[in-house]
C-alpha cells in the first residue's frame, strides 16, 4: 500500500518586502482507502499544502515521503516522473486541453504514463465510461458541461491508476448535483485504494470524506 | 501512435496557423526569387567556360574575369602543349567591338574567336547552320538569346562588326551572357582580322587533358610557366562568377533581400508561435504537473515550428515553381534545383525553429504550481 507522509511542511513564500509564511509545520499523512478534505479559510495555505504534496513545491523546510521515498532529497529531474507514478491531480477550473475531445485528453496522459495506441484508446474508453462519459468521448471540453468536465478530468486523474489522488475545491464551480457526483466517484476511487486528499471550502462534501483537517492561517489545527 | 497535443493544438487555431505558414511561404518564396535569379544571372556569367570541352582555362597575369582578359603572346602555346598531361590546347579570343544594325544604329558585342576545327570555346548548341561554316571565314554565329538586341538575324544575313562585313553563318541556342553585350562567335583567323590587336596574341589558351590524368595536377604543373595564370574549369568558372558577385554589388543586393526576408519570415513566425505560447500556457502548466518533462513541453512547440516550416516550405516551393514555369515564358531566368531547395527548406526549418526559441523558454519557465490558480 502506497502511503504519502508529509512531516512538519513549511513553505515561506520570499517577496520583495515581507516573507509570506503560508505553511507552517504542517505534518499529514494518508492511508489507502481514505478520504482526507483539508478545509480552511481563504489564504491559509490549503493550495500550497496541496502542492506540496503533489510534488510540485518544494517545501522551504520538511519532508514529503512517498512509498517510503523522501521526494525533494533526489534529483529535481526526477519529479516529473515521480507525478506520473503517484499522483493524479484534480482542478478546480478543470484544466482540460480545448484542442482534444474528451478521450483524447484521458489518452495523452496515459501515453505520458508510457501507454500508447490502441491500448490507450481503449484504457480512455473504459475510464470515461466509469465516470459516466461513455456518450461523450469526441465531444471537445467546450461542448461539455462543468459536471462532465470534472468528470473527465477525473477520469484523466485515475488514469494509469496513480495510487494518490490530490483535488483542489473539485466542486467549487459546479451545482449540488454535479458536486455530490463528483464525490461520489472519488468514493469510489477511494474503495478501490487510493488516498485521496481534497482540499475544499465545501461544507457539503463532509458526508463523503473519512477525515477533515482544518488549516489555519498556515497552521494544521485539527 | 499517442495523442499528437502540438499538432491538434496548432491546427485548433486555423487562422493563427494560416498567418504563420502564409508568413513562411512569403518568406520561402522571396528567398528562392532572390537565389534563383542571382544564379541564373551568375551560371550565365560563366557559361561558356561550363560549357567549353577544355579542363584548364589558361589567362595572363591577374586578368579579372572571362569578359574582362587581357591578351598576351601566343608563343606561349607551344610550351603549353609540351606540359605532360595536355592532350591539346588552342587559342581562344575574345574582343568588344561594335555591330551594326540593319536600323542604322549599333550594339557592342563580345567576339569569340574559336579554333572551328576543333570547336573548343565554340557555341555548343546549333538551331540553323553549322559551326564548320566559319572555316571558309568571314563567318559569324550569333546566339537567338541576342535576337531582342541585334534583330532577328537569320543564316545568309550580312553583318558588320567593327567595318567589317560577316556573313551569318549559324543561330546558337543558350548562350545568353551576363553582361549586356550579346556574345557572337567566328572563327580565329576572322576574329584577327576583325581585330588586328590579337593577329599575333591570344586572350586564352584552353587545354584538354589526357583522359585518366587530373587536371589540378595538369593545371599544377602549368603553372611552372611564367607570366601566366592557370585555372581548372571549375576555378575558373568560380572566379567569374565571384566577380560579378562581389565587384558589382549583385552579390550584395540578393543577399541583402534574402537576409531581409529570412528576419522578416522569422518576426512573422516568432510573433505567432509566441501569442500561441502565451495562450497555451496553463495547457503547459497541466503537462508539467501531469508529470510531463521539459523535454516533451519544448518537443510540443518544436514540432509545432517544423510543421509550420515544412507547410510553409511546400506552399513556397510550389508558388515557385508555378513562378518558374511562367517566367521561362518571359525569358527572367530562375534557376531552382535540388540542391537550393534542399538549402532553402533547411533555411525555413531553422527560421521556424529560431522563431520558437523564445516561446520554448517561456513553456519551460512555467512554473506547474499555477495551474492551481484560477
Ligand atoms: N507564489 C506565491 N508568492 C507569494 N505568496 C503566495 C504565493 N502563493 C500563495 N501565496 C500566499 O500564501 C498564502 C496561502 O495561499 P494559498 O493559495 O495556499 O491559500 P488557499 O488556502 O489555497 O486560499 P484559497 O482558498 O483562496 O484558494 C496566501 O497568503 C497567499 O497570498
Ligand atoms: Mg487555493
Amino acid at each position: 500500500m502506497t502511503t504519502i507522509e508529509a512531516t512538519a511542511l513549511t513553505k515561506v513564500y520570499r517577496e520583495a518586502t515581507t516573507d509570506v509564511v503560508a505553511v507552517r509545520d504542517a505534518s499529514l499523512a494518508t492511508a489507502a482507502g481514505e478520504i482526507v478534505a483539508v478545509m480552511g479559510p481563504s489564504g491559509s495555505g490549503k493550495t500550497t499544502l496541496l502542492s506540496m504534496l503533489g510534488c510540485i513545491l518544494r517545501p522551504t523546510t520538511g519532508t514529503v515521503t512517498i512509498d517510503g521515498q523522501r521526494v525533494w532529497d533526489s534529483d529535481e529531474r526526477d519529479l516529473p516522473r515521480l507525478r506520473r507514478r503517484y499522483v493524479g491531480f484534480i482542478f478546480q477550473s478543470f484544466n482540460l486541453f480545448p484542442a482534444l475531445t474528451a478521450a483524447e485528453n484521458v489518452e495523452v496522459v496515459l501515453n505520458l504514463k508510457g501507454l500508447d495506441g490502441r491500448a490507450a484508446r481503449r484504457e480512455a474508453g473504459r475510464l470515461l465510461e466509469r465516470v459516466g462519459l461513455a456518450p461523450r468521448l469526441d465531444f471537445r471540453p467546450r461542448d461539455l458541461s462543468g459536471g462532465e468536465k470534472q468528470r473527465v478530468s477525473i477520469a484523466r486523474a485515475l488514469a494509469g491508476d496513480p495510487p494518490l489522488i490530490l483535488a483542489d475545491e473539485p466542486t467549487a464551480n459546479l451545482d449540488a448535483s454535479n458536486g455530490e457526483q463528483v464525490m461520489r466517484l472519488l468514493r469510489e476511487a477511494a474503495a478501490q485504494g487510493r488516498s485521496v486528499v481534497i482540499v475544499t471550502h465545501d461544507h457539503r462534501v463532509a458526508p463523503w470524506v473519512d477525515r477533515t483537517v482544518l488549516l489555519e492561517d498556515g497552521r494544521l489545527v485539527a | 501512435m499517442s495523442v499528437d497535443i502540438a499538432r491538434k493544438n496548432l491546427f485548433h487555431d486555423r487562422t493563427r496557423f494560416l498567418i504563420t505558414v502564409v508568413g513562411v511561404t512569403f518568406s520561402v518564396v522571396l528567398i528562392f526569387a532572390q537565389v534563383g535569379i542571382y544564379l541564373g544571372f551568375i551560371e550565365n556569367a560563366s557559361i561558356i567556360i561550363d560549357n567549353t570541352d577544355a579542363e584548364i582555362w589558361i589567362t595572363s597575369k591577374s586578368s579579372a574575369n572571362f569578359d574582362f582578359p587581357l591578351a598576351f603572346d601566343e608563343r606561349r602555346l607551344a610550351k603549353v602543349k609540351e606540359v605532360p598531361g595536355v592532350a591539346d590546347a588552342d587559342y581562344l579570343i575574345l574582343t568588344w567591338l561594335s555591330m551594326r544594325l540593319a536600323d542604322g544604329g549599333s550594339e557592342a558585342v563580345e567576339l569569340i574567336g574559336f579554333n572551328p576545327h576543333t570547336g573548343v570555346g565554340g557555341p555548343w548548341q546549333l538551331v540553323e547552320g553549322s559551326v564548320q561554316a566559319l572555316k571558309a571565314g568571314h563567318g559569324l554565329i550569333v546566339d537567338e538569346s541576342a535576337f531582342p538586341k541585334l534583330g532577328a538575324l537569320r543564316v545568309g544575313d550580312l553583318v558588320e562588326v567593327d567595318e567589317t562585313r560577316l556573313r551569318v553563318v549559324g543561330i546558337s541556342r543558350g548562350v545568353r551572357g551576363f553582361t549586356t553585350a550579346p556574345y557572337v562567335f567566328t572563327s580565329l583567323r576572322t576574329a584577327r582580322e576583325v581585330d588586328p590587336r590579337f593577329r599575333d596574341r591570344t586572350v586564352f589558351i584552353v587545354a584538354r587533358v589526357v583522359p585518366g590524368h587530373d587536371p589540378s595536377q595538369v593545371a599544377e604543373r602549368l603553372r611552372a610557366l611564367p607570366y601566366l595564370d592557370v585555372h581548372t574549369r571549375d576555378e575558373y568558372s568560380l572566379k567569374t562568377r565571384l566577380y560579378w558577385t562581389l565587384q558589382t554589388g549583385l552579390g550584395v543586393g540578393f543577399a541583402l533581400t534574402a537576409l531581409m526576408a529570412v528576419v522578416v519570415g522569422t518576426v512573422v513566425v516568432a510573433q505567432t508561435i509566441y501569442t500561441a505560447t502565451i495562450e497555451h500556457l496553463r495547457e503547459f502548466g497541466t503537462l508539467k504537473a501531469i508529470g510531463a518533462t521539459n523535454r516533451m513541453v519544448y518537443g510540443i512547440i518544436v514540432e509545432q515550428a517544423v510543421i509550420n516550416a515544412v507547410v510553409g516550405y511546400a506552399a513556397g516551393l510550389l508558388i515557385t515553381l508555378l513562378a518558374v514555369h511562367s517566367s521561362s515564358l518571359t525569358g527572367v531566368v530562375m534557376v531552382v534545383r535540388p540542391p537550393v531547395m534542399l538549402a532553402v527548406f533547411i533555411v525555413a526549418v531553422a527560421m521556424c525553429l529560431g522563431a520558437a526559441v523564445i516561446s520554448v523558454r517561456k513553456a519551460l519557465q512555467v512554473d506547474p504550481v499555477m495551474v492551481f490558480r484560477a
